[in-house]
């Protein structure tokens, strides 16, 4: 595997001080917030940054790190080169037993380096045998999960990779890169979690599995958006459709729909379909946001009509509308 | 080199308004339940009360949207070892800028630029 240089993630020296790990640790974790970041990569640089932190942070994940770094330079993989850690590398450190379930980043988003070494899986094998070695549910893991908004509608399948580890039928660790096929039911909005129980990490000494959670992402669509369970759909009409009312047709997440425009329309003007939006027990609506395009004055003919239609509202100024709407 | 392997299909179950229970919520979160029941005491986290028919008792439930924003207040507690009212108060930010950065973008796409005249 891959040796990880934590020090060189964080910018610190080898013999830096705790407390210069940590302002490291915060000046980056401010940089590559996902939610506040615009890097590109700032997820993944985020997952390095939390795992170098992780075992830099604590004293004795640190030390033993560090003896692995040496042993990894006297192999000459310390920086990204192929390296195999010695048996027992982590012997005399103490936080081979250490659980700490409440603490600590998600799980799930480690590398193989880290998951052979400090990992979950990596811990129950240093305690096997042990007495002390007892049941421990699974972490639970996390995944953003992008969809079309036709996927509410409908339901849909979905194929996502999960990074994870196990132990082997000899007790070493395995890193895996794990497929699941995952049917979406159909009626969820954007920001709900869908949950998929025992899929997440395995579970140790027998206890159950973790969980999955999958955060729902939709897929930007210039056709239309959600807000909750509700859809937001433009819809373009010719003027006299606009003035006079007309039946027109809408392609919509759900099919197509023949809609009636009524007369005296104007661009703004929302239309709800009732219960058209993301089917629930409580189904969202359907607005068409309307808007008027003009045909264009590119012929004789077309200039032509322009004209007679300025001709027949001799007194019709939009401008002196907008004044009186206090525009 | 990674081993694959692939699981049959699964059936995703949606989490609506109530569906996670305290430990259910303080597990997805990696912390402990009273870390969460603090949190909703102090009005960080909201809950909805949900009556267990058998026993009467009222029991707290949580939704989807409560389980992303305890992931980001325990993030950001953990991060840079911040009061959790401080927290929260950066996490109602956030959610903020997300919701308007959507609208921003939903302007943006649905606004056609003017053409200006001589």
């Amino acid at each position: 595997m891959e040796f990880k240089d934590y020090y060189q993630v964080l910018g610190v020296a080898t013999g830096a001080t705790a407390d210069e790990i940590k302002k490291a640790f915060r000046k980056l974790a401010r940089q590559y917030h996902p939610d506040v970041s615009k890097e590109p990569d700032a997820e993944q640089r985020m997952a390095q940054v939390n795992e170098a932190y992780t075992v830099l942070s604590d004293p004795e994940k640190r030390a033993a790190y560090d003896a692995l770094g040496a042993q990894a330079a006297a192999q000459g993989a310390r920086s990204g080169g192929e390296f195999r850690p010695p048996p027992h590398w982590d012997a005399g450190f103490a936080f081979s037993d250490a659980s700490r379930p409440y603490e600590g980043a998600d799980h799930g988003q480690y590398s193989d380096f880290f998951e052979q070494l400090f990992g979950q899986a990596a811990r129950a094998q240093r305690r096997q045998g042990a007495p002390s070695g007892g049941a421990q549910r699974g972490a639970d893991q996390h995944a953003r999960i992008e969809l079309d908004i036709a996927d509410a509608y409908h339901g849909g399948m979905r194929t996502i990779h999960l990074r994870t580890a196990h132990l082997d039928a000899g007790g070493h660790v395995v890193p895996e890169q794990r497929s699941l096929e995952v049917k979406i039911p159909k009626g969820m909005r954007e920001g709900q979690l869908i949950r998929l129980a025992g899929q997440g990490n395995p579970g140790l000494g027998g206890a159950p599995a973790g969980d999955l959670f999958l955060d729902v992402l939709f897929r930007p669509d210039p056709r239309w958006r959600a807000e909750g369970r509700d859809i937001y759909k433009p819809l373009l009409l010719a003027p006299w459709e606009a003035a006079l009312g007309a039946s027109v047709e809408v392609q919509t997440p759900a099919g197509s729909l023949e809609v009636t425009v009524p007369a005296g329309s104007h661009a703004g003007r929302k239309l709800r379909l009732k219960g058209r939006g993301i089917p629930s027990s409580t189904p969202g609506d359907l607005y068409l946001e309307l808007g008027i395009a003009l045909p264009p004055a590119d012929t004789d003919t077309a200039r032509a009509a322009w004209a007679a239609l300025g001709k027949a509202f001799p007194h019709f100024n939009p401008r002196q509308a907008q004044a009186a709407q206090g525009a | 080199m990674p081993h694959a392997f692939h699981t049959p299909a699964q059936l995703g179950e949606l989490l609506d308004d109530a569906t996670l229970t305290l430990e259910e919520l303080a597990r997805a979160c990696c912390r402990a339940p009273e870390w969460v029941s603090e949190r909703v005491e102090a009005g960080v986290l909201e809950t909805t009360p949900s009556t267990s028919p058998a026993a009467g008792l009222v029991t707290w439930r949580f939704s989807s949207a409560t389980l992303v924003r305890a992931r980001r207040v325990a993030q950001l507690e953990a991060t840079f070892d911040a009061d959790p009212y401080l927290a929260a108060m950066t996490t109602d930010l956030m959610e903020e800028v997300a919701r308007l950065r959507r609208r921003l973008r939903h302007l943006e796409e649905g606004t056609p630029t003017a053409q200006q005249g001589r």
